[in-house]
């Protein structure tokens, strides 16, 4: 589409900035909406008091962890909102599609654009972990913060094209909310994001090891120290944790549809 | 552009059991929406399950009560949906339906639809919970109350919206502040004593601390059991009126 582009249209430009377009875009819809910034910073701490009440003071850098993880979760949901709503209410996906925006650029320019809103819940629940965790005996660490932000990165870009993914089937508006509610929160439930593994049933703990999200929490636990991993064991996780979400990064893109819908 | 009366006269909940049955219908096809309601209860109880297994009774009463809670936002987002997306409240509202039968019709076919998951947790609490019939019959009534409670603010707050994006984030922000941040799910003496007036002016939470309080799990104070009763019938009953008057307002305005 590009070359056809460039030889029927040689002035249009092809190469544009999508990603601080798509960040413009992210940053108008949260200044216009404060509840959109909001909802996301609160949702995960409601939780995490929630927890705090239930399990011992020990669980909680776990729990932040948890946190952080399910906030990356909630982009994937609200990608698929944004994708399924511009595309059913506006029909603005035809003009994407009509550009030269290939259809990754669009993934990551709408991730991108709910990772704004998300940002400030990141933020401030690493400043907790940092304090929780030096409290509880598992410090973060220089290194234990790369494993964070790069285990975050790889759910962020695998719960985005989920979502991307599962939003191309969307016919209607009222599918929108429960389809992104069941996917996630049964994607959420599997996984031990806010509790040991061990703490699961076996059977339930079987299940799990299929989702790439249970080696991300692992990896990032072993590497603060909450769940002791050898360094062996570390690079078995991050090993999985790439592989299971390459895996799921495939599906995902053979099931989005971009413009044949 | 403002009428002095509505489009056509109406007697006083006219055209309720129609619209009611028309509700239930459109909701009885909508089995996705009726699995999601139940997820955020069922996350509280799995993570209640795993990490505290002796407050699963106090869990399950707070899931039943969440439902009936939550069962407002599913009237916000369908009154909102008709609304913004359909257009079809005012095809409603210009023929000889009142408003009062739109609002009560809409919120009562969600309730005949989607408590059906509630009932289950029912079952599930009685027999975790082992609860009387006097506990039972309490459970019941103030899971009524709320019912009624969040189906009007609902209502009146899918009126303010024009925009369907932007539902979704102040529906959860504030059924989530509400419902799961008061002690609703864990017992009420683990709130903080000095914000325990506020957990009692808030529905769910009241309601709960009353179940709570029958079950022998919390011990509440007269003045607290008053505060409680009286805030939620008070809230409740007002609410539903101005619902009411809210809803035959603002079918006069376009």
């Amino acid at each position: 589409m590009t070359t056809t582009m460039r030889s029927e249209f040689p002035r249009v430009p092809t190469n544009g900035r999508a990603l601080p377009a798509f960040l413009i875009v992210g940053w108008r819809w949260i200044s216009r909406n404060p509840a959109v910034a909001i909802t996301p910073i609160l949702l995960p701490f409601i939780f995490l008091y929630f927890l705090s009440l239930i399990s011992p003071p020990s669980a909680l850098p776990l729990e932040i962890v948890g946190a952080m993880m399910f906030t990356m979760q909630n982009i994937g949901s609200w990608v698929l909102g944004d994708s399924a709503y511009w595309r059913i209410e506006h029909s603005l996906q035809d003009m994407f599609v009509a550009s030269p925006l290939s259809r990754v650029r669009y993934l990551f320019g709408i991730a991108f654009s709910n990772l704004i809103a998300m940002l400030p819940a990141l933020a401030i629940l690493m400043v907790l972990l940092a304090w929780a965790g030096a409290r509880e005996g598992t410090p973060l660490t220089l290194g234990a913060f790369f494993v964070l932000v790069a285990s975050l990165a790889v759910l962020w870009v695998l719960f985005s094209s989920v979502g991307i993914g599962i939003s191309s089937r969307i016919r209607t508006q009222r599918e929108i909310w429960p389809v992104g509610n069941l996917t996630f929160t049964i994607l959420g439930m599997l996984t031990p994001l806010y509790y040991p593994l061990s703490a699961l049933p076996p059977l339930w703990q079987d299940a799990a090891r299929f989702l790439p999200a249970t080696y991300a929490a692992l990896l990032v636990q072993g590497a603060l120290g909450i769940t002791p991993a050898s360094p062996a064991q570390m690079v078995l996780y991050a090993v999985l944790l790439v592989a299971a979400a390459t895996v799921g990064l495939v599906v995902m893109l053979r099931l989005y549809r971009w413009g044949e819908a | 552009m403002r009428t002095r009366d509505p489009p056509v006269n109406t007697r006083a909940f006219r055209g309720l059991a129609a619209f009611l049955w028309t509700e239930v219908l459109v909701q009885a096809h909508e089995e996705l929406a009726m699995a999601a309601s139940m997820m955020v209860q069922s996350v509280l109880l799995v993570f209640v399950w795993i990490l505290a297994p002796s407050l699963l009774g106090v869990a399950f009463v707070g899931a039943i009560l969440y439902s009936m809670f939550t069962m407002g936002q599913r009237v916000l987002n369908e009154a909102a949906y008709v609304r913004i997306d359909h257009k079809a409240n005012d095809l409603y509202l210009a023929g000889p339906m009142s408003p009062e039968a739109y609002f009560v019709g809409m919120a009562t076919g969600i309730l005949v639809v989607y408590v059906a998951p509630v009932v289950l947790l029912g079952v599930i609490a009685t027999a975790v919970v082992h609860l009387t019939w006097a506990q039972g019959t309490l459970l019941f009534a103030l899971s009524a109350t709320v019912w009624v409670f969040s189906a009007s603010v609902g209502y009146i707050f899918s009126t303010f919206f024009r925009d369907n994006r932007a539902i979704w984030a102040y529906s959860s922000l504030f059924f989530n502040v509400f419902g799961v941040l008061p002690p609703v799910f864990y017992p009420f003496h683990l709130w903080p004593a000095a914000l325990a007036p506020i957990a009692l002016l808030m529905p769910p939470s009241a309601a709960a601390a009353l179940v709570q309080a029958s079950l022998g799990i919390t011990q509440l104070s007269s003045g607290e059991t008053l505060l409680a009763v009286a805030g939620l019938v008070v809230e409740t009953v007002a609410l539903f009126l101005f619902a009411i008057y809210w809803a035959r307002r603002t079918v006069r305005e376009k």
